[in-house]
């Protein structure tokens, strides 16, 4: 039963979020301008996706565990464990993004022997953490919220939903906070 | 249960392993670029699919095993019937995924004209054959995983997902390689 229940709703999930990795990919590609001008943003940018990925599919992860322990369901949203979830995927969006910088900003400095404006990529990295941090948090509850109404599993769909939506979202980040610094700088 | 700096501390270590072997996967990915570029552009399409699937397939296997052992219905043991059964089930799940994933992207490189001169044939069973030792990999991590991690009292929703995830960045390029030799 459980098993019939898993495939029915985590593989037409699967696919779908196999053609978006197609997509997020080309997305990629329409970015290569601003990468050129910023040398440190591309080497950040596959560190950038996997972090987000991995805190919101933890989170996602969690919240699947908390349905299945009775914490947390469609009537009861909005309480301790919810907030304590939502604000530790902030606290580690934050932290995360900030070593990020850094690190981009060091191994640009030993390996290409350039020196980017550590201010610019610190903002850019801190910015479109905090802004994807902020988005895919409320998509996280979003997604918790349609699966609970509809009375499937969480831990079919939050997996590789957020993986998807967070690449795109993420990237969708980088860029505008990457054009956002440039316009302040 | 949940305490925000609970999840913020268990997490930010295994963050930055992660985070340091994607830098190098990346890097690894820009040295090879070129090669892929000019020989076999269809699998630099194929490389963000099969990473993905295999994250995604052993995301979802971990939140079953994670939410298995928080309510108790799966046991720590090697021979647990409910950890068999959705370890199969997701491996089926990922072929399925693969087969069908493969013959798209075979089709947009065909439009696109970066075929070259690999069949579809030789095409599918290639990317059918990194995915299977790909899900096969994320599979048994994902147990040890989850099992390791909630023996040791550390949440398994925490652990599962990004070390899962990373496999399948860090292994899918590997294997890939591996297999067509760049």
């Amino acid at each position: 039963m459980i098993l019939k229940q898993m495939v029915k709703q985590s593989l037409p999930l699967l696919i779908l979020c196999g053609i978006g990795g197609i997509f997020t990919g080309s997305i990629l590609g329409s970015m290569v301008d601003i990468f050129h001008r910023i040398p440190g943003l591309l080497v950040v940018i596959p560190g950038i996706i996997a972090l987000r990925g991995n805190i919101s599919t933890a989170f996602g992860s969690r919240l699947g565990s908390a349905y299945h322990l009775g914490l947390i369901n469609a009537d009861n949203m909005w309480n301790d464990a919810l907030k304590q979830n939502v604000l530790g995927s902030l606290v580690l969006s934050i932290v995360v993004s900030a070593a990020i910088g850094l690190i981009a900003y060091v191994t640009t400095f030993v390996f290409f022997q350039q020196q980017v404006n550590l201010f610019f990529l610190l903002g850019t990295v801190l910015l479109a953490g905090v802004a994807s941090g902020l988005l895919l948090t409320s998509f996280t509850i979003g997604i918790i919220y349609l699966v609970f109404k509809r009375g499937y599993d969480p831990d079919n769909i939050t997996g590789p939903a957020l993986a998807t939506i967070g690449d795109i979202t993420t990237m969708l980040c980088i860029f505008a906070s990457a054009l956002i610094m440039e316009v302040i700088v | 249960m949940y305490q925000w700096k609970r999840i913020v501390i268990n997490g930010i270590p295994l963050l930055f392993v992660c985070l340091l072997i994607e830098v190098l996967v990346g890097q690894l990915l820009l040295l090879k670029e070129e090669a892929l570029l000019s020989q076999l552009p269809l699998f630099l399409i194929a490389i963000p699919v099969i990473n993905g699937v295999g994250g995604n397939m052993g995301s979802i296997l971990g939140a079953h095993l994670a939410s298995g052992l928080h309510v108790g219905s799966v046991k720590i043991s090697l021979k647990d019937q409910i950890m068999h059964e959705t370890v199969i089930t997701s491996i089926l799940m990922g072929i399925i995924t693969y087969a069908f994933l493969s013959i798209g992207i075979y089709l947009i490189g065909l439009f696109n004209g970066l075929t070259m001169n690999v069949t579809l044939f030789s095409f599918v069973t290639t990317f059918l054959s990194i995915g299977i030792l790909l899900i096969g990999l994320v599979s048994v991590v994902s147990v040890v995983t989850a099992f390791i991690s909630f023996k040791k009292g550390i949440d398994p929703d925490d652990v599962v997902a990004p070390v899962v995830t990373t496999i399948g960045d860090s292994f899918g390029i590997l294997i890939l390689f591996l297999f067509i030799g760049v």
